[in-house]
C-alpha cells in the first residue's frame, strides 16, 4: 500500500500548508566485549514512520509503527491536532519554510562489504583477539572493545512532490585499556571515528597492532608526571583531539537553532549571533572551516536531508571570518535567507528532524608542512593525540578539554610522556591562535557518532576533518 | 488491556523459541512533549514507541534482538535473529542465567491525575509562561513532556513483573536574551503536585534577583547549591560506583567498603517507601528493587554490581530503583548567614569527567550565580567553571536544606558546602 501518498493526501485534505512522511527502517548491531566477557550482542531494528504537518504556520508531529491505511490517517488526525494547538499559543507567529522544489531520488553508501553479512563469529573473534592482546599486558586491568554498525533505510516523501529512498550504513569500532597501579588508573582509547563504510573500513585498520600501541601506551601514561600548573604554553593537536574541539567550539555554535535561542532552555544558545555574519573574525586567517554533506565516507552524507534538500558544500568560517550557518527550512527564513543548507535530520522514525552540524572540517593548510615539521619548529608546548575530557559553556564560549595522550615538546622535541593534561581557552582567543596547519596529505576524517541534542535527547552521526595544527600560547596544565 | 497485549507477545516469543534460557523484556511509552522557544512552540509531537527485546541462551552462547512492534510476524523474525546470533556466537565465560520467580515489591507508580492529563491543559500550562514572558518583555523557552511507561519481563526461569508509571516535566528558562536567564524545572509522578503559578512565581524570584553580572575570579568559594545543581553534581558520582572498577583499582572505591570516604553528614540512599518518587520494582535483567543505603554518613555500603560481576565474586547483585540524598532542615537564609560570604548556584552545565580514579569532574555554572555577603544576596556574578573531587566536596557540606523533590525519582536538599573549587572564569 502506497502510505506515503496516504498520508499526504490526508494532510492536505485536512488543510496542512506542508507535510511530509519518513518510513524509517534503522537496523544496528551493537557488539560489547569487556575483560574477554561477551555482554552484549544485539540486533536492533526500529521501524516506522513520522509525519510531520505545518498549520496555521505551526508544527505538528505524530508517529506511529503500525502499517495500516486506518493507522496512518489516525496519525495524520493527530500531527494536526498538535499543530492546531501549537498555532494556538503561537498566535500568528508562525513558520515560514525556505524554498525547496521536489525530487525523485535514490541515495545509497558506497560500501564493499556489507558488515551486516560479515559472520558474527569473525567479528566476535577479531574482537576478543582485541581483548587478549591487550589484556596480555600486567598492568592493562579492564579492557572493552565496542562495534556498532548501523543501517538507516528511509523513505522520503513530501506535499512538494518529493519522493526519495536512500540506504545508509555507517560502522563504529573502537576499543580501550585501563593501565592501573597502586596509585592511579589510566584509559587509552583507540578511536578514529565512524565512517560512511562497509566491514572493509575495519579491515584496514590493523586492530591488533593497534591493540598493542593502545596497551602500551595506557602503561606509559600511567608512569607519566602531571603537567603541573596551567600556564601558556603552544598546543599541537592531532585532527582526532581537533574533531571534538571543532564539533563543539565551532559547529553547535553555528547551528541556527541554537543562534536563534531555539536550544534555550536545554544545550543553550550560541554567541555567533547574526549581527557577527561577514564580519566576526572568528580564527585566524588560515582558519577556514567547510560545511560539506557530500563528503565521501560522511556519516552526515545521506543525499538529502529530513526537509528534502539536497546536501551541499560551503564554507561556515572563511579566511578566519564567520561565513554562513549550518541551517534548515523552517530556522532559515528568519535571518532572511531565501534557502536552506540542509541540516534537518531525526534520528529515528519517531524523532522530530532538528537542525545539525554537518560534516564539518577545517581545510589543510596550503603550504607544505608535516606534523614533525610542526613539532621541531616549536620551543615550549604539548602535543595532543585523542580525546578525553571535554566542557563548554552554554553560549559556546569557554571550553576546557583533554585528550588521550600528551607529549611535552622542549626546543623542538618531544622529551617525555604526560598525563591528565588540560588545555583551556575560548571564543575567539583559540581559533585565532590558529598559526600553523599541516597540508592535506596529513588531513585526516573522525566521524563522530552519537551527538546528542534536542528533546527527547537525539543521538546523530557526523565527520569532521583535519590537519595537526598549531595553537600558540594557550593555557595548558592540570586540573588545579 | 496493555498488559494483555505485551501476554500476547510474549506467547508468541515462547512458542517460537528453542533456546535453553530467555529473556524478554517490553517497554510502551506514550508520550505527549512540546518544546517551546522565545514564546513559540517550536516542536509539539506524540505517540507511542513499544521496544521489545529477547535475550536467549544456547548453554553459555548469548545473543539478542530488539524491534519497535507487537506485530507477530516481527515478534518471530526477532526470535529467530536473537537465536541465530547466539548459536553463532562464542561462548561467554561471564554468563548468568534469566532471572527466577521472584517475589517483587509493591510500589505506586502511576498518578490517575497525569494519565487523564490532557492536551488542552498542557497547552494552558505553556500559555500560561509565555503569557508571564510577554508581560515582562522577555523570552521563555521550555519543554513539556507527560509520559505513561508499561514495563513487562519475563524469563524462562519464571520472573514475570509488570509495572506502569507515570511522570509529568515541566522545565522553563527565562531571558532578556542579554545577559540574565533563570530556569526551573522539576518532574512529578503526580501532575496535581505541579503548580504552574508556584514554578512561574519561583522563576519570577529568580530572575528578578539577577543583577547585570559582575566580575569574580576563580577561587575556592562557599556555595549554596540549589537542588538542580545538587543533583546534577552528586548523581555524576553513580557513574564512578561501579563494584568492578572499584575492585580493579580503576576508580577512587577500591577497598572503600565499610569506609567514610564522604563527609559525615552525606547520605546517599535509595527508598521504596518514599511515596512521591516512583521506582522501578525491578531492573532490565530481572534484580528485584530494595531499600539500600549506598552511602550512609560518609560511609560506602554498597556499590553498584551488576549480575556477572556479583556471581563473580558471590555476593548479590543490585541497581539503583531511585535516589536521594539526605536533608536537613536549615533554610538559604540560615544558610547564608552561616558563612560571612559566598555564591548561590542554580544550576551546572556540561558535566564531564576528569579522573575516575580521583572521582574528580567538572562543569561551569549556569542559570543565575549570585554573590551573598553578611546573609544577604548582593548582585549576579559571571558564571565559572569547577574542577572538583565530589568526596571532597561531600565533606565540606556546612549545612543542609530540606529534601525536595527535583524529578519524579529523586529527591535532594539544598546544600551549603565550603571551599568549592573553580578554576576558571567565564566570559557572560
Amino acid at each position: 500500500m502506497d502510505y506515503l501518498s496516504i498520508a499526504l493526501d490526508c494532510a492536505q485534505s485536512l488543510g496542512a500548508e506542508y507535510a511530509d512522511i519518513r518510513i524509517q527502517k534503522t537496523k544496528s548491531e551493537l557488539i560489547y566485549i569487556e575483560d574477554m566477557g561477551l555482554k552484549h550482542t544485539n540486533m536492533s531494528i526500529i521501524h516506522g514512520y513520522g509525519i510531520r504537518v505545518l498549520k496555521n504556520g505551526s508544527w505538528g508531529f505524530a508517529h506511529s509503527n503500525t502499517f495500516t491505511k486506518h493507522d496512518v490517517i489516525k496519525t495524520v488526525e493527530q500531527a494536526m491536532k498538535v499543530a492546531e494547538m501549537s498555532a494556538k499559543i503561537n498566535n500568528r507567529k508562525s513558520f515560514t519554510l525556505a524554498y525547496e522544489r521536489g525530487y525523485i531520488d535514490t541515495y545509497s553508501t558506497k560500501m564493499e562489504i556489507d558488515p551486516f553479512k560479515v559472520p558474527l563469529k569473525e567479528k566476535v573473534e577479531l574482537m576478543l583477539e582485541v581483548n587478549k592482546t591487550m589484556l596480555n599486558y600486567a598492568k592493562i586491568r579492564s579492557v572493552f572493545f565496542v562495534l556498532e554498525n548501523v543501517n538507516d533505510d528511509k523513505f522520503f516523501a513530501s506535499s512538494l512532490g518529493s519522493r526519495i529512498h536512500s540506504n545508509i550504513s555507517h560502522t563504529y569500532p573502537r576499543f580501550e585499556a585501563t593501565a592501573v597501579n597502586e596509585k592511579d588508573s589510566q584509559p587509552r582509547m583507540f578511536d578514529k571515528g565512524g565512517n560512511a563504510a562497509g566491514w572493509e573500513y575495519v579491515l584496514k585498520m590493523n586492530l591488533i597492532d593497534k591493540a598493542v600501541q593502545t596497551a602500551e601506551e595506557a602503561i606509559i601514561k600511567l608512569e607519566a608526571d602531571e603537567p603541573g600548573e596551567i600556564r601558556r604554553r603552544d598546543l599541537i593537536l592531532d585532527p582526532f583531539n581537533l574533531g571534538l574541539t571543532m564539533h563543539e567550539s565551532v559547529g553547535h555554535p553555528t547551528e541556527l537553532d541554537r543562534v536563534l535561542g531555539w536550544e534555550a532552555d536545554y544545550a543553550g544558545v550560541s554567541f555567533a549571533t547574526p549581527e557577527k555574519l561577514k564580519n566576526y573574525r572568528y580564527g585566524s586567517d588560515i582558519v577556514n572551516f567547510v560545511g560539506d554533506n557530500t563528503l565521501p565516507y560522511g556519516l552526515a552524507t545521506a543525499g538529502y536531508d529530513d526537509d528534502g534538500v539536497p546536501g551541499q558544500k560551503w564554507y561556515i568560517v572563511k579566511d578566519g571570518i564567520l561565513n554562513e550557518y549550518g541551517t534548515t527550512r523552517d530556522t532559515a527564513p528568519l535571518i532572511g535567507e531565501n534557502l536552506s543548507r540542509g541540516c534537518s535530520r531525526a534520528t529515528h522514525y519517531y524523532d522530530f528532524p532538528i537542525n545539525r552540524i554537518p560534516n564539518l572540517y577545517l581545510e589543510p593548510g596550503k603550504k607544505p608542512l608535516s606534523p614533525q615539521e610542526l613539532i621541531s619548529d616549536t620551543e615550549d608546548g604539548i602535543y595532543i593525540e585523542g580525546k578525553r575530557s571535554f566542557s563548554i559553556d552554554q553560549h559556546r564560549v569557554n571550553f576546557q578539554f583533554s585528550g588521550d595522550m600528551f607529549w611535552e615538546i622542549k626546543n623542538g622535541k618531544i622529551i617525555r610522556p604526560l598525563k591528565d593534561v588540560l588545555y583551556k581557552s575560548n571564543n575567539p582567543e583559540f581559533w585565532n591562535s590558529c598559526d600553523a596547519i599541516c597540508d592535506e596529505r596529513y588531513w585526516k576524517d573522525y566521524g563522530v557518532f552519537g551527538c546528542g541534542k534536542g528533546q527527547p535527547m537525539q543521538s546523530s552521526n557526523m565527520t569532521h576533518g583535519a590537519s595537526t595544527s598549531r595553537f600558540k600560547n594557550i593555557r595548558v596544565g592540570g586540573s588545579k | 488491556m496493555i498488559k494483555k497485549q505485551f501476554q500476547a507477545a510474549v506467547n508468541i516469543i515462547e512458542k517460537n523459541c528453542n533456546a535453553d534460557d530467555f529473556s524478554i523484556i517490553i517497554y510502551r511509552t506514550d508520550e505527549q512533549m512540546i518544546r517551546y522557544a522565545q514564546n513559540k512552540i517550536t516542536q509539539n509531537m506524540s505517540g507511542v514507541k513499544i521496544v521489545v527485546n529477547l535475550s536467549v541462551a544456547y548453554g553459555n552462547k548469548t545473543g539478542s534482538a530488539t524491534i519497535s512492534s507487537l506485530d507477530e510476524k516481527e515478534l518471530i523474525e526477532m526470535t529467530e535473529t536473537a537465536q541465530s546470533i547466539a548459536k553463532l556466537n562464542k561462548e561467554d565465560p561471564e554468563f548468568v542465567k534469566s532471572a527466577p520467580r521472584t517475589l517483587l515489591p509493591k510500589t505506586s507508580n502511576l498518578s490517575e491525575s497525569t494519565e487523564k492529563f490532557t492536551l488542552n491543559e498542557i497547552g494552558n500550562m505553556i500559555g500560561e509562561a509565555v503569557k508571564n514572558a510577554e508581560k515582562k518583555k522577555i523570552f521563555v523557552s521550555g519543554l513539556v513532556t507527560k509520559n505513561l511507561t508499561d514495563l513487562f519481563l519475563k524469563t524462562k526461569n519464571g520472573f514475570e513483573g509488570y509495572d506502569r508509571s507515570s511522570e509529568f516535566q515541566h522545565s522553563m528558562t527565562l531571558s532578556d536574551n542579554k545577559s540574565k536567564e533563570a530556569k526551573v524545572e522539576r518532574s512529578v509522578k503526580d501532575v496535581n503536585d505541579y503548580l504552574i503559578e508556584r514554578e512561574i512565581e519561583q522563576l519570577n524570584s529568580r530572575f528578578d534577583a539577577l543583577t547585570e553580572p559582575k566580575k569574580i575570579e576563580a577561587g575556592r568559594y562557599n556555595v549554596i547549591l540549589r537542588p538542580q545543581a545538587v543533583i546534577n553534581f552528586f548523581s555524576f558520582l553513580l557513574n564512578f560506583f561501579d563494584r568492578k572498577n572499584a575492585d580493579y583499582g580503576v576508580t577512587a572505591f577500591h577497598d572503600s567498603l565499610g569506609k567514610n570516604i564522604f563527609g559525615k553528614n552525606f547520605s546517599l540512599i535509595s527508598n521504596l517507601d518514599e511515596k512521591d518518587l516512583t521506582a522501578s520494582p525491578f531492573s532490565g535483567d530481572g534484580i528485584p528493587a530494595r531499600n539500600f543505603d549506598w552511602i550512609k554518613n560518609g560511609v560506602v555500603k554498597e556499590l553498584y554490581t551488576d549480575k556477572s560481576y556479583a556471581k563473580k565474586i558471590g555476593v548479590k547483585p543490585n541497581f539503583i530503583p531511585n535516589m536521594i540524598i539526605r536533608g536537613g532542615d536549615a533554610t538559604e537564609e540560615e544558610m547564608m548567614k552561616k558563612v560571612k560570604n559566598g555564591l548561590i548556584i542554580n544550576n551546572f552545565f556540561y558535566i564531564s569527567p576528569l579522573s575516575e580514579r580521583k572521582n574528580e569532574i567538572t562543569g561551569l555554572t549556569r542559570d543565575g550565580i549570585y554573590y551573598f555577603e553578611n546573609g544577604k544576596i548582593k548582585y549576579s556574578v559571571n558564571n565559572l567553571r569547577f574542577n572538583e573531587i565530589i568526596h571532597r566536596a561531600s565533606k565540606n557540606i556546612l549545612l543542609l536544606g530540606k529534601e525536595y523533590n527535583i524529578s519524579s525519582y529523586a529527591k535532594v536538599p539544598t546544600m551549603l558546602i565550603k571551599d568549592f573549587t573553580f578554576t576558571d572564569t567565564a566570559a557572560f
